[in-house]
C-alpha cells in the first residue's frame, strides 16, 4: 500500500479516544486479576479463621500496610511502562522506602535477640511455603496484568514485565495477608519480599516473549 | 526540546480529539522523519514496511500518549520499539542503545537533502530533453498532457520517452551495484 493512502484510510478512520482510556485497560486487568487471586485463594488455601480478630491487630496491618504500599508504586510503574517515552524510574527508587523501612524494623528485633530467637524470628511456622504460595496467587494477577500491557503499548518488555510482576506479586501478598498467621516484622521482610523478588523476576523473564505486540 | 514538539503535540491533541485534519497533517509529518530514521538503519527498501507499521502502531497505539509528557518522546519510543522488533526479525545485533529522539526528528532534512543530490547526479546522465521530461512528470508532478502540451510532443511519445529514460537509469544503477 501506499504511503499516502495508509494515512488516508488511518485518518479516515480516526475517532475520539476518551482520556481515560489507559487507566480503563489497567483497572479492567488489574481487578480481573484481584478477583482470581482471591477466589483462588478461597478455594484453595482459605482464609485464616480468625481474620477478625487478626484484623484488630497491628501484625495484620503491618503486612497489608507494606504490600498495598509497594501494589500502588508498582500500579505507577505498569501504568507508565504501559506508555511510550515515559521515564520510570522515580516509582522505581521509591519502592526502597518500604522495603528499608521494613527492614529497619527487622533490624530493630534480630539485633537485641538470642539466636534460638532469631531462628524463630526468621522461619515462623510457614518459611518454607510462603513465598512459593505469594507467586502461585499471583498467577491470575499475572494474567490480568499482562492482558492490559499488551493493549497499551510497552516498549521496554523486560522492564515492563517486572512491573507487571512487582504489581502481580505485591497484590497477591496483600491478598495473602489475609490468609497467613505470621506476625512478626521480620518474617514479613524476608518472606513476603522474597515472593515478590520471586514474581518480579518471572515478569523480567516472560515480558520479552508474552508482551510482544 | 525538539524543536518539532509544540506543533506535533497540538495536532495530536487535535487529533485525539477526533480532528480528521489535524491527524493527517501530524502522520505526513512523521512520515517524513520516520522515513529517514529507518532509511539510515534499515535501508531505504526495508524502511518503508517500517515507516508504514510505526503510523499503524502510532494510530492503534495512540491513547497511551499522555497529553503530560512530551510528544516527540512518545513517537520516538515507539519508532525505537519498532526498529528493535525489525533487528530481532532479522536477527541483526541491535545497536540503538545510544540514540535519542533527536535522531528522529534531526534525521529527515538530512536524508531528505542528500536523496536530493543523488536524484540530480542521476538525472545529470541524461540528455537535456530527456532530463526536462522526466523531472516535470515524476518530480515535479505534472500530467502527462501537460508535459505533452508543454513540448508539442504526443501523449504516447512522452510516456515511452520518460519510460525508456527510466529503465536506462535503472539500468546504470544495476552495473553500479554489479561492479562493487
Amino acid at each position: 500500500m501506499q504511503t499516502d493512502e495508509l494515512i488516508a484510510h488511518l485518518t479516515g478512520e480516526l475517532e475520539p479516544v476518551r482520556g481515560a482510556e489507559v487507566v480503563r485497560i489497567l483497572a479492567a486487568g488489574l481487578a480481573l486479576g484481584i478477583l482470581g487471586s482471591a477466589l483462588l485463594m478461597a478455594v484453595t488455601i482459605g482464609i485464616r479463621p480468625d481474620i477478625i480478630q487478626a484484623m484488630g491487630g497491628g501484625a495484620f496491618w503491618l503486612k497489608f500496610t507494606y504490600t498495598l504500599v509497594i501494589a500502588i508504586l508498582g500500579l505507577k510503574l505498569v501504568e507508565r511502562m504501559g506508555r511510550p517515552g515515559t521515564d520510570a524510574s522515580w516509582p522505581a527508587l521509591l519502592i526502597a522506602v518500604p522495603v528499608v523501612a521494613l527492614m529497619s524494623m527487622m533490624a530493630m528485633q534480630m539485633m537485641p535477640a538470642d539466636s534460638a530467637t532469631r531462628h524463630a524470628l526468621l522461619m515462623g511456622h510457614s518459611a518454607d511455603v510462603c513465598s512459593v504460595l505469594i507467586a502461585g496467587l499471583a498467577l491470575p494477577l499475572f494474567a490480568g496484568l499482562f492482558w492490559s500491557l499488551r493493549r497499551l503499548a510497552p516498549t521496554r518488555l523486560t522492564e515492563a514485565g517486572a512491573a507487571a510482576g512487582l504489581l502481580a506479586g505485591s497484590a497477591a501478598a496483600t491478598i495473602y495477608a489475609f490468609h497467613c498467621t505470621e506476625s512478626t516484622a521480620t518474617f514479613i521482610a524476608i518472606w513476603y519480599t522474597a515472593g515478590i523478588a520471586l514474581t518480579t523476576l518471572m515478569g523480567a523473564g516472560l515480558g520479552r516473549f508474552l508482551l510482544r505486540w | 526540546m525538539i524543536p518539532q514538539e509544540a506543533e506535533y503535540r497540538s495536532w495530536m491533541l487535535a487529533a485525539l480529539a477526533g480532528d480528521a485534519a489535524a491527524y493527517r497533517m501530524l502522520l505526513q509529518g512523521l512520515t517524513r522523519h520516520l522515513r529517514g530514521y529507518y532509511a539510515k538503519r534499515l535501508g531505504a527498501a526495508a524502511a518503508e514496511d517500517a515507516m508504514q507499521e510505526t503510523l499503524i502502531a502510532i494510530h492503534a497505539k495512540r491513547a497511551t500518549y499522555d497529553p503530560a509528557r512530551p510528544f516527540t518522546a512518545w513517537v520516538y519510543g515507539i519508532a525505537r520499539y519498532k526498529l528493535v522488533d525489525e533487528y530481532r526479525r532479522t536477527k541483526r545485533a541491535a545497536a540503538v542503545s545510544l540514540d535519542d529522539a533527536g535522531d528522529l526528528f534531526g534525521a529527515d532534512e538530512a536524508e531528505a537533502a542528500s536523496a536530493k543530490r543523488d536524484v540530480e547526479k542521476l538525472l545529470a546522465r541524461l540528455p537535456q530533453a530527456k532530463r526536462d521530461l522526466v523531472r516535470a512528470v515524476k518530480l515535479d508532478g505534472h500530467s502527462i498532457a501537460e508535459a505533452a502540451a508543454r513540448t508539442g510532443m504526443s501523449e504516447t511519445s512522452v510516456k515511452v520517452t520518460v519510460h525508456r529514460a527510466l529503465k536506462s537509469l535503472g539500468e546504470e544503477l544495476g552495473d553500479n551495484h554489479a561492479d562493487r
